[in-house]
């Protein structure tokens, strides 16, 4: 007997209605993700992405098609049950960071707790533990806007981690980033799926794609593609300019 | 209980960020909450030297008065017509089959007197009163030395004096009064008797008095037509068989007849404590009008800070939704700020009513009794305020679709 997928999508539609007019956001999606695999969502601007991993974070409802997640049949929860897989099963990870300015790190990583009922003092063990874990233990006091941008990140990383959920999801997490810092972003999210996080990344970058075991590109709310990060990848690419021979790096 | 505190801790937060426009937006409610402390404290404090000064009346006391007891205003012009009160007049109620004591008085419209001896004198503040024996019995008064005057003494045309014991103390500093000299209007007055303490009620105190017999004090102060006249009945169960007789008596020889109004006024404790109550129930209500406008215009002030808040922190709400509150958690969030907000208006406004309150009485003398039930109702309203104003904005942020509020700046 195989084991059973964590994320299982059949038939995935996703419609906004603006004006007369419908928008086929998601289109009839469908794929699994294994327990410790890390999936690039790739895709141009406006194919989906967006839309997925919010229909797949449980913070939006689906206009048809059928989801499961850790064997929890996701369209068919309450507010309140989908509130709390949220807070149990997914941890989010957003391109604007979407921290609480007025709160330090170490607050802001305890939030998830706090809606999980969890007393003070366990809430702020395991908020540094998760924040020595993104290495920012000598940064827990500082609001966000004494961070630098990397830093922010590796605060929502640390407080999508703190509940240890089933399942991390990432929306474009160096999209605000310069690519240096980017690319350190990148390889905690590698350090993670080393330690058997199972990890859903959304980036507009080929490159970070590539990294990835394996890809899934979306065009027009449609999966194109499905296969090895480094193939899906290139796919989509823009041509790359040939060098001028003899101008080789 | 965790989630409470929680977001008492948030609401808090949210507080330290605009003090200024916060304190501002309470104005409504700080108002409310201490026109309701001030207006019963002030309603407690007049009840309570009420209640001090019906102690005055001897137990089964009433009094018969040309002028009527009220609060507020009085119609003078309706009152002065009636005729005056005689000593005749009280002296035939004394053979009234359950009528104990008669006592009559003569007071010249309260005005003070300097009383004086050789080496010391009052302060022009000494009320002076012409009476007979039984004002100590219909008047509680209560000797600390000496004795009262008798009608022996007025028999003997004395020119005697019984003394409250702040002028005991002004002109007989550490030493007995009794059989001491003391001039009223520079005719002199031997000292019979020193009254014990009654304190001081409705900021004046009840001591700074001197009764002399009636006939001197006709002599000495001038002739006085119209009397007050306190009895009191042979028992206290006799008290209303007291009071017809009485009615009864003065009607007949003032001459009214059937239908006639009365042409004097009876009251006691009861009827007294009637009319005070009827005058603090007309302040309750004027308070309550007040009270409840101001909250009403608080607790707009407080709905608006609250949506300000709410839309101010869409972003904030749609990140705490997605890391797992529940909507429940965001409406109670909400609602918990705005309660506290408006409690601490309400705070404020019971510290300056209850502050007012107690300067009014050390600076003004003006007895006021802050009571705890008037701090409490204070605090519940505002914050029941609170809770029904601040449901609509909550019930606003706990609707919000959390992608859309992440979304916004
Ligand atoms: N709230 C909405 N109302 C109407 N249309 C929407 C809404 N959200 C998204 N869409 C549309 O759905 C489509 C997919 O949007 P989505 O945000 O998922 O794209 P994306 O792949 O994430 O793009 P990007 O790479 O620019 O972030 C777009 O055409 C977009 O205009
Ligand atoms: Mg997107």
């Amino acid at each position: 007997m195989t084991e059973a997928p964590l994320i299982s999508v059949e038939n995935l539609t996703r419609h906004y209605k603006v004006g007369e007019e419908e928008v086929r956001a998601l289109d009839g999606v469908s794929f699994d993700v294994m327990r410790g695999e890390w999936v690039a969502v790739v895709g141009q601007s406006g194919s989906g992405k967006s839309t997925l991993m919010n229909l797949i974070g449980a913070l939006d409802t689906p206009s048809g098609g059928s989801y499961r997640i850790n064997g929890h049949d996701v369209e068919k929860l309450s507010d309140d049950q989908l509130a709390d897989l949220r807070n149990n099963e997914i941890g989010f990870v957003f391109q604007t960071f979407q921290l609480l300015s007025r709160s330090t790190a170490l607050a802001n990583v305890e939030l998830p707790l706090v809606y999980r009922g969890l007393p003070r003092k366990e809430r702020k063990e395991r908020a540094v533990k998760a924040l020595e874990a993104v290495g920012l233990a000598n940064r827990m006091h500082h609001k966000p806007n004494e961070l630098s941008g990397g830093q922010r990140q590796r605060v929502a990383i640390a407080r999508a981690l703190v509940g240890n959920p089933s399942l991390l999801l990432a929306d474009e997490p160096t999209g605000n980033l310069d690519s240096a810092t980017g690319e350190e972003i990148i390889r905690l999210f590698g350090e993670l799926h080393q330690r058997g996080h199972t990890i859903l990344l959304v980036t507009h970058e080929p490159r970070l794609a590539a990294r990835c075991p394996r890809a899934i590109r979306l065009s027009d709310g449609k999966v194109v593609a499905d296969g090895p990060g480094a193939d899906v990848a290139s796919l989509g690419a823009p041509p790359v300019p040939s060098p001028h021979p003899g101008a080789a790096a | 209980m965790r989630g409470f505190v929680d977001n008492l801790g948030l609401a808090f937060n949210t507080l330290r960020g605009n003090p200024l426009r916060s304190l501002l937006t309470l104005l409504g409610i700080v108002i409310g909450a201490a026109t309701v402390v001030a207006m019963m404290s002030l309603v407690e404090g007049f009840r309570i030297s009420v209640n001090k000064d019906l102690e005055g009346l001897g137990a089964g006391s009433f009094q018969v008065q040309k002028w009527p007891a009220t609060f507020g205003h009085v119609d003078r012009a309706k009152y002065a017509k009636r005729p005056d009160l005689t000593r005749e007049q009280g002296d035939a109620l004394r053979s009234l089959p359950h009528v104990g004591h008669v006592s009559i008085e003569a007071y010249h419209g309260g005005r003070p007197e300097k009383i004086s001896t050789r080496d010391r004198a009052t302060k022009p503040n000494v009320t002076v009163g012409g009476g007979v024996p039984d004002y100590q019995f219909a008047n509680a008064i209560t000797i600390a030395q000496g004795r009262f005057f008798t009608d022996t003494d007025i028999a003997l045309g004395g020119r005697v004096a019984v003394v409250g014991a702040d002028v005991a103390d002004v002109l007989f500093p550490g030493e007995s009064g009794v059989g001491k000299e003391i001039r009223i209007r520079s005719t002199p007055f031997t000292v019979v008797g020193v009254a014990e303490r009654r304190g001081s009620t409705l900021g004046g105190s009840q001591d700074g008095w001197v009764i002399i017999p009636l006939d001197p004090y006709y002599q000495v102060l001038g002739r006085v037509t119209n009397h007050n006249i306190a009895i009191q009945a042979t028992a206290p169960e006799y008290f209303n068989q007291a009071q017809d007789e009485v009615i009864a008596r003065l009607r007949s020889i003032r001459g009214l007849r059937g239908l006639q109004e009365n042409d004097f006024d009876i009251y006691s404790n009861e009827t007294l404590t009637g009319t005070f109550n009827q005058f603090a129930g007309v302040v309750a209500a004027a308070t309550f009008a007040v009270t409840l406008l101001a909250l009403v215009v608080g607790g707009i002030g407080v709905m608006n800070i609250m949506l300000v808040s709410v839309a101010e922190r869409t972003r904030e709400i749609g990140v705490r939704m997605a890391l797992g509150a529940r909507r429940r958690r965001i409406l109670s969030q909400f609602v918990i700020e705005a309660v506290t907000l408006s409690l601490l208006g309400g705070v404020l406004g019971v510290l300056l009513g209850g502050g007012g309150a107690i300067l009014a009485r050390e600076v003004w003398s003006i007895p006021a009794s802050v009571p705890a039930w008037a701090v409490l109702l204070s605090l519940l309203s505002a914050s029941g305020a609170g809770i029904v104003f601040g449901i609509y904005p909550a019930i606003r942020a706990s609707r919000l679709d959390p992608v859309e509020a992440m979304r916004t700046e």
